[in-house]
């Protein structure tokens, strides 16, 4: 029989392809646009948005911020409510799967909110924190909170049993199996879990400004709305979108450097 | 050697005895316990004022809920909006999903869809779905569109890429043994990807369906004269904490229901799965 | 090293079999060497090796579902050329279809091919109660044990009326007790409805209890065929008898094998 040719090989058109598309894509938006297909209060072309970019940065108005100054708020709140959620989401989630008193004494409470969207919280946020950043990291928090505990729990009750009872003829006592077993074991699902809240927390930020800010991207948005300036609302949009991805990306990053030794 | 050649797996259970400490650390107990303390507390806490006004004791809570089951609120009783707010859930999804699903298989199946669908997708998906809301208002208007509108879009992004994993999961040697019986690639495609892939997309549904309550409460709390999103933000408006907490405490149920209709869809459409979260 | 032709027909012919795998980054993975060998009709041909012997490989190349870098194998005169329904397959995994009921798993083949239901019900039904799986037709994979699930793989296969059968170390994956009573539902299966066979193993008992010939390949890559052996003991053998013991001491000599 001939000598059969592994195909290692992409073929060009499918490389090529994906480009294509991206600027068959913008162009299409684009002429959308220009060519008024679409009325102007509805919709800003790609070019238009640039530059409304470039702008912000320097120019103030109409919102009452420079770009930065949004970036940066909706970046803090989120950081926040983060870094507060790993706080406390990660051990009492780890705590819930080893010890049965935990357990029981939080899963009620947790099980009761954790079908309530974050979203749901805002008004209740708006009766108790006012419109300041509290009640905005508050929504990120309860986001983030979620995650974190589902994913710690489960990563605790899925270590390996033939491992605990090794530990326990060593004559381990609960706590240390608890923290030389359990808590090992558990790590790579609370690093996805760290992972997860992230994106769920990023995605509540956005709720979270829908209604009540002065600053943020998701104010940016709102306020296009208001304003009727599409290029805003796209700009907006467009930066929320960017900034979790850069973020996830250094995220990934500063993973890499902590865990290079920790196999996943 | 018949027993050794089929048995069938069996689950054992263990009985232990029976001492007074155990009911310390019996997990129903401590769930009774909690729920306790955690309403004697919400009640204490509403009452010495510890957020001014914005706590509302429980039985207010109650009461209101049994209130507005029957008193309308802006032209619909409590069932009136829970029903509005699951119907664009359920139109939005249903769009999604038609959509989404097939697409999700055929990237998966077909490189060329594959090249020309992920880039656009890639580029679409970092942006959350909450953050379309803006931009469907400009567009369509503040009625039912816009809300659906984000609620496909929010769903939109869970489904496809279930569907494609469910896919890019399944086993290949499966593949093989069709085409040994004689299949060929449509059989392949029909009884072993789509059935193997079942599973993974009913996981995408749980998610998806978490999403479309974000979106469509977020959407209502914007704008809206219908639904649980707009029973909350009307309390908000009159200050009537009350209704805010009975709406969250509908809205946790009817989320918490649904999921569970879901998860009992899944176990009745694939009950081989039980094999693998049967520990 | 070419088999010495015997009268009977000859059912599968290697003729002179390479495989080499292109793995990435251009690395060349040779797996099989110039392997020839013949099966003839209803034959039960064992292809014993340790692992990573390339036996694996060579059953996957009958099977068509490799093709072969140099040489061809021909069933009946006809050259394989893909993976096809002449030829039964079983795999190491069961590779059962999980959402299909044991009914649903043996009347596979036949459903591909078009017969009406109940036909095929019939046809799945004898097979069925071939494999010793009566009364659990209506079965899940998940609810059946090891053993069980590799039946349905061995009625599976032969319900679609194949005219070789090939398994590929069916019994790798289950304990020592279920392994011997496979060994001796197999060996009464093939009494019952006889067939061509290629069956691969790493287990030298295995072999000498259920093969009529023994090929042996060589312990490393690329695959090489070591020896052959006939194995002219009555059936049902015993694994104790002497001239079981003495066949397996051979081979043990002659292949470093240790078990």
């Amino acid at each position: 029989m001939a000598y059969e040719q592994v195909k290692v090989k992409t073929p060009t058109i499918l490389r090529l392809l994906p480009i294509l598309i991206i600027i068959l894509f913008f162009g299409t938006w684009q002429m959308i646009v220009e060519w008024k297909i679409v009325p102007s209060t509805m919709l800003a072309s790609p070019i238009q948005i640039f530059q409304l970019f470039l702008v912000k940065w320097t120019e103030v108005n109409p919102d009452g911020a420079l770009l930065s100054q949004h970036i940066w708020t909706s970046v803090q709140e989120a950081f926040t409510g983060y870094l507060l959620a790993l706080l406390v989401g990660v051990p009492l989630g780890l705590a819930m799967g080893w010890f049965v008193v935990v357990e029981g004494l939080s899963r009620p409470i947790f099980e009761m909110i954790r079908p309530i969207p974050p979203v749901a919280w805002i008004p209740l946020c708006i009766f108790w924190f006012g419109i300041g950043i509290s009640g905005k990291v508050f929504i990120i928090w309860i986001g983030g909170i979620v995650p974190c505990v589902i994913n710690s729990y489960e990563g605790v009750r899925m270590t390996n049993p033939t491992l605990i009872q090794m530990a326990r003829t060593y004559g381990a006592t609960d706590w240390q199996i608890f923290k030389q077993v359990c808590i090992p074991s558990a790590l790579p699902m609370v690093f996805g879990a760290l992972q997860i809240a992230l994106a769920c927390c990023w995605t509540n930020l956005v709720a979270a400004e829908l209604l009540a800010a002065d600053r943020g991207l998701g104010f940016l948005i709102t306020m296009g709305r208001k304003l009727a300036l599409p290029d805003m609302v796209l700009l907006g949009m467009i930066m929320i979108g960017l900034t979790g991805v850069v973020i996830g990306v250094v995220i990934n990053y500063f993973e890499k450097k902590l865990l290079a030794g920790i196999r996943r | 050697m018949v027993d050794i050649a089929n048995e069938i797996k069996q689950q054992v259970q263990e009985r232990r005895p029976f001492t007074p400490a155990m009911i310390l650390t019996n997990r129903w107990f401590l769930y009774a316990v909690s729920m306790l303390a955690f309403f004697l507390i919400w009640d204490r806490a509403a009452v010495a004022r510890v957020f001014s006004s914005g706590l509302p004791r429980p039985q207010e809570v109650v009461l209101q809920l049994w209130r507005m089951m029957f008193d309308p609120l802006a032209g619909k009783s409590l069932p009136g909006h829970v029903w509005a707010s699951t119907q664009r859930i359920l139109i939005g999804f249903a769009i999604a999903s038609l959509v989404a699903v097939p697409l999700g298989l055929m990237m998966a199946l077909n490189r060329y869809v594959n090249a020309i669908v992920k880039p656009l997708f890639d580029l679409l998906k970092p942006m959350p779905p909450l953050a379309w809301i803006s931009i469907a208002i400009l567009w369509f208007g503040i009625g039912e569109t816009s809300k659906v509108f984000i609620i496909v879009i929010g769903t939109f992004v869970p489904c496809l890429l279930d569907a494609y994993n469910g896919v890019r999961l399944v086993e290949p040697e499966l593949y093989d043994v069709i085409r040994m019986l004689g299949g060929n690639r449509r059989h392949e495609i029909i009884q072993v990807c789509f059935p193997a892939a079942f599973p993974a997309i009913f996981a995408g549904l749980q998610i998806a369906l978490s999403v479309a309550w974000s979106c469509v409460l977020a959407a209502e709390l914007v704008s809206a004269r219908s639904g649980l999103g707009f029973i909350i933000i009307m309390g908000m408006n009159l200050s009537r904490p009350a209704v805010v907490v009975g709406g969250m405490v509908v809205i946790a149920l009817v989320a918490w229901g649904m999921s569970q209709l879901v998860s009992v869809l899944e176990r009745f459409v694939c009950p081989w799965k039980r094999e693998i979260d049967g520990q | 090293m070419r088999e010495e032709k015997n009268p009977g027909h000859v059912k599968i012919v290697c003729e002179d079999i390479t495989k080499v795998f292109i793995q990435k980054g251009k690395q060349r993975v040779h797996v099989l060497d110039h392997i020839s060998l013949d099966v003839k009709e209803n034959e039960f041909v064992v292809i014993l090796g340790p692992g990573q012997s390339g036996k694996s490989t060579l059953l996957r190349v009958i099977a068509g579902l490799e093709t072969s870098t140099e040489g061809r194998v021909l069933i009946d005169g006809q050259e394989v050329e893909g993976p096809g329904p002449e030829r039964g397959l079983v795999f190491q995994g069961y590779m059962l279809f999980a959402w299909k009921t044991v009914l649903g798993n043996v009347e596979m083949g036949p459903k591909l091919r078009g017969i009406p239901k109940k036909e095929r019900r019939g046809i799945a039904a004898h097979y069925i109660h071939l494999v010793g799986l009566d009364g659990f037709e209506n079965h899940y994979p998940h609810q059946l044990s090891g053993g069980m699930k590799q039946r349905v793989g061995i009625a599976r296969a032969y319900a679609n009326s194949p005219e070789v059968m090939l398994l590929d170390e069916p019994f790798g994956q289950l304990d020592a007790q279920t392994r011997y009573y496979m060994e001796k539902e197999t060996a009464r299966i093939w009494e019952t409805e006889k067939r061509t066979v290629v069956f691969v193993t790493n287990n030298i008992d295995e072999a000498i209890y259920l093969g009529d010939r023994i090929i042996t390949l060589e312990g490393k890559l690329p695959g090489r065929m070591k020896s052959t052996c006939k194995v002219d003991l009555p059936r049902p053998r015993e694994h104790t008898d002497a001239a079981f013991l003495e066949l397996r001491q051979k081979i043990i000599e002659e292949t470093h094998l240790l078990l």
